[in-house]
């Protein structure tokens, strides 16, 4: 890591220096634990983004015991990580994310050879070798989804255009968008024709004019809770991650769910190790424990995700494979993206979203 | 006031101990992020530091007018929730101070035992109250409906239409109850520290010389409880003024404070040089503002805070 | 507690006028006790909603479904709950200690010592205060890299003690500013030492403010979110993490549940000591 350091990119290398002497420290700590690694492993994920007995069946069966901490969303995760690991052998971030740290040496290249169950991913590339981790290097498919409308059947007939949250005054006042910047940027690119990963300064122009524009109609800017604003009535058309409305409907049969004819942001989080995580060879058995099949099934019939795990799925509740909500058709995936790193670009997308803000 | 000098040894053991945790562990992180102001973001959100990437970039760019808006606007809502805040917050700190000493500490409990819940849960529970169908709209209507209900039993036509729920929530206001509510304490406290030590026989003096309740609560009281009215709008000021939450989750799509915009450079836009610069600017015009103070203090002989 | 101090003199008896209302009994009067109660309507109403529905039978706490204690069970039986829970109350109650005694030091070496560069010293005393939760959360984060201080229990209760010591410093500090030096000077010359001053003229004077001090040391404990994300590290998470983290995926009645199990707790903890340290107070005035 060192090494890589010198080689050049003296650009981020202030950065990297702290971040690489706090890995290095940490890891020649666990290199003299290597040989025995202690029963333990710290998992840093979402909060009940996991099965209910995932923990339990790995403690069991391996006698390492899980200590699992919770951070709320990708930014924090990475802000978290980025001075420096602080001790996590186990972490979730999405897509970009993962490219991004991919490319800031975050992330430990994982041994193949010791994650049997690996071979259990679907060979779709979508899964087996994603754009953001060419080969599963650096990681493993976890779950996956997409954003769609989340929408009150009583109140809103057939919401198939993203036209109707971001063009529209047919739902004024009762349009919840996402606090997300690239999502919600995104879509409006998607819905004026464009890539959800432009880097062309006009297109973005003309998405950020276009929310400007629907500000008035718009009721908020949801902080991923656009799923409560659907069930408590008080919009009636809201821009969501699948899981959340697809829970809402549980509880709610009025509530729908439906990709836009547009297409859509398809994400995928992932099982990484990052850099000096204490308790690697405990992390690659938790991997392996991850993507079995009778595990992992447990996890998508709790919480309702698609998994990218094709033995998995022959044990999912049918009645979930067959909900387009959760599985979207190959077409909706094919019209869909997923997010990149827009590199240098990403400043321009920022300045745009804090315009729509303040508008 | 003694001069430190006189007595070297208790001043050392007084000051030295917070003062160095706060070198330790105030200071020293702060320098770290106040280097990284003048660095740059790189395209993935690392900070470059490199001499030549050195520059006042940051604090140039946080005075582009778009930048500037969100701070007039933040400033604007920090007033009118502190102006608020001590609305609310004299009478219940007078109450307090002036109550028998057995309930004195029970009143203050009272004050404080709000916010022993987060300030996520709290937020959602003003969501609760203050939505379309929440505590709020469910009360008029059934208001609404009894009235409606009544006239109706005397054979008169409904005089209020159908019920249309107000809209309390996502917009400025929201922001505001929610801000006031999350720092009604701050102003309390030093009010209440301030009005209970409060010298009783000037107030005596006051009403004996004839001066009416209103005069003297305007002429001696307040006057004499500066200290911690400075205090408590001072800190409810700066505490509204960097307010994030509470904007996210209660405003409108036009809510954006300067803490918001804080809080996405460190967060999704990974701008941590430009964050960091706006933290400071925030901090350079606190800490003028506070010096200000302590001078006009200072040639008024009073105190400082 | 004992909040009487020693300077705040009982309202004369001369005059008493109608009923049993002195002049300077302003709770006792009905435009003051409106007042209270409006307030207290304001601080209340969303704690008692949040209260109810953590009784309510329905996941979404939007109408009253019914009565049920599940959700009770479900937060004693989520360990994770509980984890966090502890790891909050201990953290609290140390850096609640160590903050109100550090704070109020300092609150009354700024009060009573001239030295040189007070103003500017004073003012990077409220620096805590003022700077943005997030920033100050970074740096810790940074200090802590830089110095490869492992991220733990340890780092978030120092962060807590270092933001919490100015909040106590300014409480103190006003309350102080009334405080007559001549009572000490009269203690001394009534053969009393710097010691015996400090302990039995300028410490009971002091107690009310380093009190409501410490109350919003511990209020500022339990409640923060930023910066104790950014010094949490394996084994540390906090209740607010744990919070935060459940909005993803809907924050459930659990959570009500929780937060009611904590005001009971922390209420039940003041309470005890407020009692036990007015009994001890009481004897020493």
């Amino acid at each position: 890591m060192m090494n890589r350091i010198k080689a050049g990119r003296v650009t981020r290398r202030d950065f990297l220096v702290g971040a690489a002497a706090a890995g290095v420290a940490i890891g020649a700590h666990s290199r003299i634990a290597r040989s025995a690694e202690e029963k333990k492993l710290n998992v840093y994920n979402w909060d009940t983004y996991i099965g209910e007995t995932t923990l339990s069946t790995f403690t069991g069966s391996t006698g390492i015991e899980v200590q699992y901490d919770f951070y709320a969303n990708n930014d924090e995760l990475f802000a978290k990580l980025k001075a420096g690991n602080p001790g996590y052998d186990v972490i979730i971030p999405s897509d970009s994310y993962v490219a991004d740290m991919i490319s800031l040496d975050m992330l430990m290249a994982i041994d193949h050879g010791k994650i049997p169950n690996l071979k259990h991913i679907d060979s779709d590339p979508n899964f087996s070798n994603p754009p953001f981790n060419p080969g599963l290097k650096y990681g493993v498919p976890y779950l996956w989804g997409t954003i769609g409308i989340g929408y009150r059947k009583s109140k809103v007939e057939n919401p198939d255009s993203w036209g109707l949250l971001l063009d529209s005054d047919k739902y004024s006042g009762r349009i919840a968008l996402m606090a997300d910047a690239r999502s919600v940027m995104g879509l409006a690119l998607k819905y004026l024709g464009f890539s959800m990963n432009s880097q062309n300064q006009a297109e973005l122009d003309k998405a950020r004019d276009l929310l400007i524009k629907q500000k008035v109609h718009i009721k908020t800017f949801a902080e991923d809770n656009g799923q409560d604003l659907l069930l408590s009535g008080e919009c009636d058309i809201v821009m969501e991650w699948n899981g959340d409305i697809i829970h809402a409907a549980e509880e709610d049969d009025d509530v729908g769910y439906v990709v836009p004819k547009e297409g859509t942001q398809v994400w995928i989080d992932n099982v990484c190790i990052p850099v000096g995580a204490p308790h690697p060879e405990n992390a690659l058995l938790f991997l392996n424990h991850l993507l079995d099949p009778q595990v992992n099934a447990e996890i998508a019939n709790t919480i309702k995700y698609a998994t990218p795990n094709k033995a998995a799925r022959e044990l999912v509740s049918p009645e979930d494979l067959a909900n387009p909500a959760i599985y979207p058709t190959p077409e909706v995936v094919a019209r869909s993206e997923s997010l990149v790193s827009v590199g240098e670009f990403t400043p321009a997308y920022d300045k745009a979203w804090t315009e729509v803000q303040a508008a | 006031m003694q001069n430190w000098r006189r007595n070297k040894f208790a001043f050392s053991v007084l000051f030295l101990p917070p003062a160095a945790w706060l070198v330790i562990f105030f200071t020293l992180p702060l320098a770290i992020v106040w280097v990284y102001s003048f660095g740059a973001r790189g395209p993935l959100g690392e900070i470059i530091l490199d001499w030549s990437a050195v520059s006042l970039g940051n604090y140039a760019r946080s005075l582009e007018w778009i930048n500037l808006e969100i701070v007039a606007k933040s400033i604007w809502i920090a007033v009118v929730a502190t102006a608020i805040c001590i609305g609310l917050g004299f009478p219940l700190a007078m109450g307090i101070a002036f109550a028998s000493p057995r309930y004195r500490n029970i009143l203050l409990l009272l004050v404080i035992l709000p916010f022993w819940t987060n300030l996520l849960i709290r937020t959602y529970a003003w969501i609760a109250v203050l939505r379309e169908r929440g505590h709020v709209n469910f009360a008029l209507e059934w208001l609404h409906d009894t009235i409606n209900g009544g006239l109706a039993v005397l054979g008169l036509p409904a005089l209020l239409g159908a019920f249309e729920p107000l809209q309390l929530l996502y917009n400025q206001n929201a922001v505001i109850i929610g801000i006031v509510y999350v720092n009604l304490p701050f102003m309390v406290l030093p009010l209440y520290a301030t009005l209970e030590k409060l010298d009783r026989s000037y107030l005596e003096a006051s009403l004996d010389l004839g001066a009416g309740q209103w005069r003297t609560l305007f002429s001696v009281t307040v006057p004499l409880s500066l200290p911690g009215i400075s205090t408590g709008v001072l800190l409810t000021f700066i505490l509204a003024l960097g307010s994030f939450l509470t904007p996210d989750l209660l405003g409108g799509p036009d809510s954006i404070m300067i803490g918001n915009l804080i809080a996405q450079q460190f967060g999704s836009a990974r701008d941590w040089p430009f964050g960091a610069a706006l933290s400071f600017l925030l901090m350079y015009a606190t800490f003028i503002i506070l010096w200000v103070k302590a001078m006009v203090a200072k040639r008024e002989g009073g105190s400082a805070f | 507690m004992s909040i009487s101090t020693a300077t705040a003199t009982p309202a004369p008896r001369l005059r008493r006028p109608r009923r049993d209302i002195g002049p300077l009994d302003y709770t006792k009067r009905a435009w003051m006790r409106l007042l209270l109660a409006v307030n207290f309507v304001f601080l209340y109403f969303p704690i008692v909603a949040l209260i109810a529905f953590s009784f309510n039978d329905s996941k979404r706490n939007i109408t009253w479904q019914g009565f049920t204690f599940k959700y009770y069970t479900q937060a004693f039986n989520n360990n994770a709950l509980q984890d966090a829970f502890t790891n909050s109350l201990m953290i609290a109650a140390i850096s609640t200690a160590v903050s109100t005694v550090l704070g109020t030091m300092l609150g009354v070496a700024l009060h009573r010592y001239r030295f040189p560069a007070k103003d500017v010293v004073e003012s990077w005393v409220h620096l805590p205060i003022v700077i943005p939760e997030i920033c100050m959360g970074v740096a810790m984060l940074a200090l802590f890299a830089l110095i490869k201080f492992p991220l733990g229990l340890a780092t978030v209760i120092v962060s807590h003690i270092a933001f919490s010591i100015p909040f106590v410093a300014v409480v103190v500090r006003a309350r102080m500013a009334g405080f007559d030096l001549s009572l000490e000077e009269a203690s001394r010359d009534l053969g009393a030492n710097q010691w015996q001053t400090f302990w039995n003229v300028t410490f009971p004077y002091l107690i009310p403010g380093a009190v409501a001090g410490g109350l919003l040391a511990l209020t500022l404990s339990l409640d923060d979110f930023v910066i104790t994300f950014f010094t949490s590290g394996p084994g540390s998470t906090t209740f607010p993490i744990k919070i935060y983290s459940m909005v993803r995926f809907s924050v459930t009645p659990e959570v009500n549940a929780a937060s009611t199990i904590l005001i009971v707790l922390t209420l039940t903890l003041t309470v005890v000591a407020m009692a036990m340290q007015g009994r001890g107070g009481n004897k020493k005035i």
